[in-house]
């Protein structure tokens, strides 16, 4: 009984997404998995609509939004397969950490220009902010001054394998903005860093 | 888990460090298109191509094999199938200030949304005006909608 009832919900929602006028909603999962919630008001009521993989149909701003109904992946992909294939990479960010007191790259990250650049690619981006931070060792002027010396350096591993100049913008917070807090004058690797952004 | 904590940190950390958005500043870029689409700005129509920013007050516009995909300055992700009309109402990130609002019409079309970090931060500063009613987010929420038109 149940499975039959499903069948002529979905067969009445796949008529709806074929021909009908009406207005459909529906909520997807999260990054993490989870479902957010909205709610729908209009001037036959409000409905919330609050989990993943359920839609809601409206005929109108005066009709009474319906109750959440089933709707399958295979329906969705079909009803946004063209709005989906237009969906923009979401931007990516990437910590590149450093030798201590230096603009040197540790082994690990040097390996991590790679994956950068590629996302880059991926993205066609032309907005890629790269951002240098220090630990406490050292006083503040000599941190602002290496923060920058790495952001640059970054810089120029990236200019220096393809990557147009002007869609990079450099800035940096010496240890101003550290990602682990410190008692001055405290090494921390964690610290000496160089952060990536690409959109 | 450990990692899209990192992620928002470090997207809120440059968000801080971003200037406010005054009005003349773009809200947003086009990154991809597809077939014909235009953006209609102060009464005029042009074409819309990847790279190209978003400003207040456009109206983007996707003819019949149009389609469009757009990343707003606070990383919110929208994009559009054929037929579609999306109005930028509103749009104010500046959590520095601690102001936020996000508001876009959605005329026609289908639209596939992902919440990006007013989403996230102020949710209920999100609102979107649709043929179905007004769509209020109670948290950081994506989906997808369809609204048919008289098409």
């Amino acid at each position: 009984m149940n499975r039959i009832c499903c069948f002529a919900v979905v067969s009445m929602l796949a008529l709806v997404g074929c021909s009908g006028k009406e207005n459909l909603i529906v909520l997807t999962p999260n990054a993490g998995g989870t479902a957010g919630a909205m709610e729908l008001t209009n001037e036959g009521g409000v409905v919330t609509l609050d989990q993943a993989g359920k839609a809601i149909i409206v005929k109108g701003r005066q009709a009474k939004p319906s109750n959440l109904v089933d709707i399958s992946d295979a329906e969705t992909r079909a009803l946004f397969q063209d709005a989906l294939n237009a969906q923009p990479l979401a931007p990516q960010s990437f910590l590149l950490y450093f030798e201590f007191g230096t603009e040197n790259l540790t082994a690990e990250s040097t390996q991590l220009i790679d994956v950068i650049l590629q996302s880059i690619h991926e993205r066609d981006s032309r907005d890629i902010s790269v951002v240098g931070h220090t630990d406490r060792a050292g006083d503040y002027e000599y941190n602002l001054a290496l923060s920058l010396t790495r952001a640059k350096s970054v810089r120029d591993l990236l200019v220096e394998r393809g990557v147009a100049a002007d869609f990079i913008q450099l800035s940096s917070h010496g240890e101003g903005n550290p990602l682990v807090s410190t008692a001055d004058n405290i090494a921390e690797a964690k610290n000496r860093r160089v952060e990536v952004m690409v959109r | 888990m450990k990692k899209p904590v990192m992620g928002f940190l470090m997207l809120l950390l440059w968000a801080l460090c971003a200037p406010s958005w005054a009005e003349v500043q773009h809200i947003g870029k086009v990154k991809g298109t597809n077939g014909i689409v235009s953006i209609q700005r102060a009464g005029k129509m042009i074409p819309a191509f990847p790279h190209m920013k978003v400003y207040l007050n456009d109206m983007l516009v996707t003819g019949s094999d149009g389609v469009i995909g757009l990343l707003l300055e606070d990383n919110t992700l929208l994009s559009m199938g054929p037929m579609s009309r999306l109005a930028l109402d509103k749009f104010d990130f500046s959590p520095a200030q601690n102001r936020y609002a996000l508001q876009l019409r959605m005329e026609q079309g289908t639209f596939v949304y992902l919440s990006g970090l007013m989403g996230k931060l102020a949710p209920y500063a999100v609102k979107l005006d649709t043929p179905a009613g007004t769509i209020s987010m109670l948290k950081e929420t994506n989906f997808m909608a369809r609204f048919p038109g008289d098409e």
